[in-house]
């Protein structure tokens, strides 16, 4: 039985072979997913110029790079720019986890008395509202 | 229309306007399937950060590969998780912490010099030439970790650097003996703790923690006999932000004692009381540093300085967006180290930490190294697994799988787990 298909096979065989090929090449096709680029743009960041090394005693590397935050537009935001950037880049902010209104206050607290930065008190009042209105748990977006 | 024939025109025109098409095409399709590329979230929280490393952009500094940036000034960079595979992290991405802004950028080999002073007979001011070339050549390998090392798993989240797990890396430190340092200069009696500075400034009061950053040891330390003072890393000078030309390495214990751009060692006849070993850097005076918001409000909690590093391990490949065919066998690879002595055993679990098999051990390059380790896995039924690791040290610590809180978000060293899916192969 075997041998006398090998020998000649019936003409309907082709044509089952031919719809199955096509058929598993359609599903195949509708399984897999190629070429998939989206249109979004995930963002970059460029890179920093190679640094040329100079003849003589003093080793250096070029300037490290600062990426300022977007912070949330708002009251005392740029009380919370100017007095924290003395010290640390504002990304400092959005870096942390949300944090409570007494949390904020104690980070603005320690900038004060253990850092030794000096605001005014109705500077800090409003540091803290803006940390705690945007970044907390309750309201921060992003 | 000399050089292109026309029919070259047509073509290109043509195949521009097949292209012009392609792209509205690709953008319908978009549109109707909403595909995009998802970026990491910009934070996490209130809950634990549920990934690897923390959730920054990637960003290039000198001297270091694409790195995950924390904070740029003062720098803060954490190592992405691929790095873990070899057992020396390289330089290159080798994760970054700085606590001051004025950080060096250049260094003048002919002006700097190593000061040993304080309650010594024979102060003395070495260059680097002296240093490298005059005195006996020591290496050892040495996992260097972030105290904050994976905060951002503590619940409730705490302030500070939000750490993944990439706070570490392996190198071999090549030096010279801190000790002998020491005994050259003559400490005096009456001696009680030696102190370390480096290059770093910040724009604080003087005699705050915001100016200078200062960590001392006790001179009694047994740990002093093991440290020394690196110009090499894995072979090569130190990467600038990584504390070149010279750095304080402490074997097995956390990073905030081995002090970058080291310029000065200064023996006290008193204890060190600086912002930085008086306040920062405690944890609780309790079984693995744990503490509650409730006790740190009522001020019950003892604290005493960080020390050594609890012992801890890793899955780093496959990562989580691998699926695994049903009947594959699949090799788990990871780490592990602690700072109370050498890794001596290793465990996997495939049901979320109930049970728990032997994992194969890599080469052994000494107690403070990393040691990675190897798990070949053929899973027996499709879906979802966890899986987890966890180490045994030297000492028999083995490594807990409940949760670490403190308020400094210290000390973590919880059973790592990994979401991992297995597929049907037909």
């Amino acid at each position: 039985m075997k041998q006398r298909m090998r020998q000649k096979p019936p003409a309907v065989f082709f044509v089952a072979a031919a719809a199955f090929t096509l058929g598993a090449a359609t599903l195949l096709f509708a399984q897999s997913d190629t070429g998939d680029y989206s249109q979004r743009n995930l963002g970059s960041l460029a890179q920093p110029m190679v640094h040329a090394a100079e003849m003589g005693p003093k080793y250096s590397v070029g300037s490290y790079p600062l990426y300022w935050p977007e912070l949330e537009p708002g009251e005392g935001r740029e009380l919370v720019s100017g007095y924290c950037n003395a010290c640390h880049s504002p990304r400092y902010i959005p870096m942390q986890p949300p944090l409570t209104h007494d949390q904020w206050a104690a980070e603005v607290t320690k900038m004060l008395k253990t850092f030794g930065i000096a605001i005014p008190d109705s500077d800090q009042t409003t540091i803290i509202n803006y940390l705690a209105a945007h970044y907390s748990p309750e309201t921060r977006k992003k | 229309m000399s050089g292109i024939s026309r029919r070259k025109l047509l073509k290109t025109i043509t195949a521009g306007g097949s292209a012009l098409a392609l792209v509205r095409f690709s953008e319908a399709r978009a549109r109707a399937q909403g595909r995009g590329p998802e970026a990491m979230p910009s934070f996490t929280g209130p809950g634990a950060n549920p990934y690897w490393t923390s959730v920054g952009p990637v960003a290039t500094y000198p001297q270091k590969y694409p790195l995950v940036l924390l904070t740029d000034r003062p720098v803060q960079l954490e190592t992405p998780r691929q790095y873990f595979q070899s057992p020396f992290t390289p330089n290159g991405a080798f994760y970054v912490r700085w606590h001051l802004d004025g950080i060096p950028k250049t260094v003048d080999l002919a002006e700097w010099r190593l000061e040993i002073t304080g309650n010594v007979e024979e102060p003395t001011k070495l260059p680097l030439s002296a240093i490298v070339s005059k005195m006996p050549r020591i290496s050892i390998a040495a996992v260097n970790q972030c105290s904050g090392n994976s905060r951002s798993r503590m619940q409730p989240r705490v302030a500070g650097g939000q750490w993944g797990n990439g706070a570490m890396g392996n190198a071999l430190w090549t030096g010279v003996s801190l000790r002998e340092l020491l005994d050259a200069a003559k400490v005096k009696p009456g001696s009680v703790q030696v102190q370390f500075q480096g290059m770093d400034r910040g724009k604080g009061p003087e005699g705050l923690g915001s100016n200078a950053f200062l960590k001392s040891l006790d001179l009694a330390d047994p740990v002093l006999k093991e440290c020394i003072l690196a110009y090499e890393m894995n072979g090569e000078p130190l990467p600038m932000l990584n504390g070149f030309p010279l750095r304080l390495i402490v074997p097995g214990y956390f990073a905030t004692y081995w002090v970058k751009a080291l310029t000065t060692i200064r023996v006290l006849d008193k204890a060190d009381e600086n912002f930085w070993m008086k306040t920062g850097y405690r944890v609780p005076d309790t079984p693995r540093g744990n503490t509650t918001p409730e006790e740190v409000k009522a001020g019950s909690v003892k604290t005493v300085p960080i020390t050594r590093m609890p012992v801890r391990s890793f899955i780093i490949s496959p990562e989580e967006d691998a699926k695994i065919p049903m009947g594959m066998t699949v090799m788990l690879r990871g780490i592990a180290f602690s700072g109370y002595g050498g890794v001596t055993r290793v465990e996997v679990s495939d049901d979320d930490a109930k049970t728990w098999a032997p994992a194969r051990l890599g080469e052994d390059y000494g107690p403070y190294s990393f040691r990675t380790w190897e798990f070949s896995w053929k899973p027996e039924r499709a879906g979802g697994h966890v899986l987890a690791v966890r180490a045994t040290d030297a000492k028999g610590n083995v490594q807990p799988d409940g949760p670490v809180w403190n308020p400094g978000g210290y000390l973590w060293n919880r059973i790592e787990r990994q979401q991992i899916m297995v597929g049907a192969a037909q």
